[in-house]
């Protein structure tokens, strides 16, 4: 019963936005009155069209993942690997804390954040894209760093000794044999950061995204989303062309996040086969 | 020293007026080379207006970078003036004291009114002032007291940022208080689709967004049209600002030479509003 | 010289954990910092109990705290018999095949955004929740909650099948031999052993709803004021935040947010430590 209603619900939600939308799915709204190449290119701006949203979210995603993982690589890394029980215990806590932090409270740390380093640091300074991705990056490193724990915790003990008997030095271990072990349970923490920064709105809603910007020239400027274009054109569309686009966009953003999903899976899954029978 | 820059000031204006009446055919000119990024944000009656300005400055030029953000009234002005944005819209004349803080350079280039707003199957389309400010105030909470059907009155305002917010509740509420069950919305294109959603709404929205999917009620018998707001008969009207910190330079002047253009002005009509022109 | 770069190596993952740690630190210092003029001379707990009313120089959050906790614990009583019905279902009464289906949509359900829920949320729930009650504007406590109750339940589902998986197998072939019921093994055995870890997935799930967004600021109204029932508007915290966020940056108001930042703050670390501590009360069971 509740199966049918969970169904029902998702089936409902789902089949919703594909009824309304998928006419629109087609070039132009992507592009809207621009040459697909000519914008690929950046030769031209794109208006009326989702293409520079879909910029600015790869931008954002790239960037905030790209200050993340070395970060969150290496916390895990010293959680798993070094850190002793008191430490760890500590450290866990905090961790677990910043994961159950809601979006916009991270949102509002990097809003005055940027208003902190505008007045004391920098005029130039004020929130953009390096605000966004760094609060992005704030709201993804617990999980990376979880994932890269649990990945590396849950490594048998003659896998993680072989190596250090044969001499090699801690350093060694981890990167050649503990690393490329666990790297399936890493790649897919790193994937589902990707998903999360894609789809976060609250974030960058306070920290930089703006309704109309064309194609970020810089990390200092500000820039159009995904996600909040879809939060925007729901509240104020002013006519049912928008609208529409509203639903591709909600589309698009839902594949891209369904497509994440399943490669994580995927990733998970094969490496996992490879690493039980090839060895 | 004051004089002085006052002085300059002043020739500014001027020369931005002159500019705006000479230069006819290939307003865009003065666009051409140009590069840079130029930030935009507050009132959210001026959007439209912005974004087609920029989408012809953009499609000329692609070096250069408008980048456009809402948020209301309080923070173009506020932003603009902590230097967070280049021009900063407000739909409400920025205030002596705000003037004075941030040096604030104000250029009018529309004329606009603030229509009360309902559903257009709603049957109640004319309403008094007292009637407005009970409404509003949640006095009067069904639209059978004024000949309506027999239902709830849904009251929708923005936030305290907005500048329609602060002219409507001047000129029409005569500052009375706003209910506190009302909705919150927060843009002019929000209210307009809230309100053509719910048959028993009632909000206030800039002129210019009235279409045809709400329905637009007379205050005190006059109608909120662009013809009423232009021959003055509609008392809740007001100008449509962009602000600068100190004189507009490079980029931003030129974006707001741009709006004084005739095509600029054009722009405004079309959008729904009064040119200044 | 590969002493050295041991020791470096160990060092920047130590610094590199001490960086994130500081960074939860940091949030907590900026909205106490940021808060401060608003508490000082100990107002902070007239703050939590006043209500909204600027133009009396009244910031209290007090009808936002009411607001959120509705929306979020009206959401978990939602959303609890459907995960739990679900969750069963992955876990013991249904079919094999058609279980695996059912996690995988579970699973994928997680994946998809949060405005994608509320974008649905406005052109579909609002407007048939409006025609429904035929009262107010749709944009409800009642809707919003609705949502929200969609949004959580993938991860209680989750969390509550894998607990009911962690039940000793040698339970559940009691039970068989005895000649129970698969109803009678699942209200019986499974639930009572499960019991832990589906409090766990309930406090998860109310955090989640505590700290959830778009949601509440898309359909719930944003109305300030202390909702008298289901169909009223009300505004969360988080709304809140996204609402105020625009205002005058040195306005009492403007401050307000930063109170609610850490309420916020406040109520998602008490979750955590809630699960946390149950988790540690299991382990100490198990050993």
């Amino acid at each position: 019963m509740s199966g049918i209603l969970l169904l029902g619900t998702i089936t409902c939600i789902i089949g919703y936005l594909f009824l309304k939308g998928l006419d629109t799915i087609k070039l132009s709204l992507i592009f809207g009155e621009t040459a697909p190449l000519e914008a690929l290119l950046f030769k031209k701006q794109v208006f009326d069209g989702l293409f520079p949203a879909m910029i600015g979210t790869f931008s954002l995603v790239v960037l905030s993942v790209g200050w993340a993982i070395p970060v969150g690589l290496a916390t895990g890394i010293y959680l798993a690997e070094y850190a002793r029980h008191s430490v760890k215990k500590v450290f866990n806590l905090f961790f677990d804390i910043l994961a159950g932090i809601p979006s916009i409270v991270i949102g509002l740390f990097g809003f005055s954040l940027a208003v902190f380093l505008h007045k004391h640091f920098s005029e130039r300074i004020y929130p953009c894209l390096l605000i966004s991705s760094l609060s992005l990056a704030f709201l993804v490193l617990p999980y990376l760093i979880r994932t890269t724990q649990v990945a590396l915790e849950s490594l048998p003990a003659a896998t993680r000794l072989t190596a250090l008997a044969l001499g090699a030095t801690r350093l060694q271990n981890i990167f050649y044999v503990l690393i490329p072990k666990s790297l399936s349970g890493i790649i897919s923490g790193v994937i589902l950061a990707i998903g999360r920064c894609a789809e976060d709105t609250a974030v960058i809603m306070l920290t930089g995204v703006v309704a109309t910007a064309g194609v970020p020239k810089s990390i200092l400027s500000h820039y159009e989303a995904l996600p909040f274009y879809i939060y925007y054109i729901s509240s104020q569309y002013s006519n049912t062309q928008e609208l529409l686009s509203g639903y591709g966009a909600c589309i698009i953003l839902l594949t891209i996040c369904v497509f994440l999903f399943f490669l994580a899976f995927v990733i998970k899954r094969r490496l996992t086969y490879q690493a039980l029978y090839r060895v | 020293m004051k004089a002085r820059t006052f002085l300059i000031g002043l020739a500014m204006v001027c020369l931005i007026l002159w500019l705006g009446t000479t230069v006819q055919a290939g307003a865009l000119d003065a666009f051409k080379g140009e590069k840079g990024t130029l930030k935009i944000a507050g009132g959210t009656a001026h959007i439209p207006v912005m974004k087609e300005a920029a989408k012809r400055i953009m499609s000329l030029n692609p070096d250069i970078q408008i980048s456009i953000a809402g948020g209301g009234s309080g923070v173009g002005i506020k932003q603009v003036g902590e230097g967070l944005v280049d021009i900063g819209n407000s739909g409400r004349k920025p205030t002596d004291d705000e003037v004075d803080r941030y040096n604030l350079k104000m250029f009018k280039w529309a004329i606009d009114g603030v229509g009360i707003i309902v559903h257009p199957k709603n049957k109640v389309k004319a309403l008094t002032k007292a009637q407005v400010i009970d409404i509003f105030s949640g006095k009067i909470d069904n639209w059978k007291r004024l000949g309506g059907a027999d239902k709830e009155i849904n009251v929708y305002t923005r936030d305290k940022a907005s500048g329609t917010r602060a002219v409507f509740w001047k000129k029409a509420l005569a500052k009375g208080e706003i209910t506190p069950k009302a909705n919150f919305v927060v843009s002019n294109g929000a209210m307009k689709s809230a309100i053509s959603q719910d048959p028993y709404g009632i909000g206030y929205v800039s002129v210019g967004h009235i279409d045809e999917t709400v329905a637009p009620v007379a205050f005190d018998g006059v109608v909120p049209t662009l013809d009423n707001v232009k021959q003055g008969k509609y008392r809740i009207a007001r100008g449509l600002y962009s602000n600068t910190k100190g004189d507009p330079t490079g980029l931003t002047k030129k974006f707001i030479d741009y709006l004084f253009t005739p095509e600029g002005q054009k722009i405004v009509q079309s959008k729904g509003f009064i040119p200044v022109k | 010289m590969i002493k050295v770069y041991e020791t470096i190596a160990e060092k920047l993952f130590l610094l590199s954990a001490i960086v994130s740690v500081s960074i939860t630190i940091l949030i907590f210092g900026f909205m106490l910092i940021l808060g401060l003029p608003l508490m000082k001379g100990g107002h902070f707990f007239d703050l939590l109990t006043q209500p909204w009313a600027p133009y009396h120089g009244s910031y209290g959050i007090y009808p936002m705290i009411v607001g959120t906790l509705t929306i979020a614990f009206l959401s978990v009583v939602m959303a609890f018999p459907l995960s739990l019905g679900c969750a069963c279902l992955i876990s013991a009464l249904g079919s094999k095949r058609f279980s695996r289906f059912l996690r995988r949509v579970v699973q994928l359900m997680t994946g998809i955004p949060t405005v994608i829920y509320g974008f649905v949320g406005i052109f579909l729930l609002v407007p048939m929740i409006r025609e429904l009650f035929q009262r107010g504007s749709g944009m409800c406590i009642l809707s919003a909650s609705l949502m929200l109750a969609v949004l959580i339940s993938p991860t209680m589902i989750l969390f509550f099948s894998d607990s009911f998986d962690h039940v000793p197998k040698s339970y559940l072939n009691a039970v068989d031999s005895l000649g129970g019921s698969q109803v009678q093994k699942f209200l019986y055995v499974i639930l009572p052993c499960a019991g832990k870890g589906v409090l766990t997935g309930l406090i998860l799930g109310l955090g989640r709803a505590l700290g959830d967004t778009l949601i509440a600021l898309m359909i719930a109204g944003n109305a300030i004021q202390v909702p008298g029932s289901l169909l009223d508007s009300a505004r969360t915290l988080t709304s809140h935040i996204a609402l105020v966020i625009a205002a005058d940056y040195e306005s009492l108001e403007f401050r307000s947010i930063f109170a609610c930042g850490m309420s916020l703050y406040v109520f998602t670390t008490l979750a955590v430590l809630g699960v946390r501590s149950l988790g540690s009360m299991h382990q100490g069971r198990k050993r």
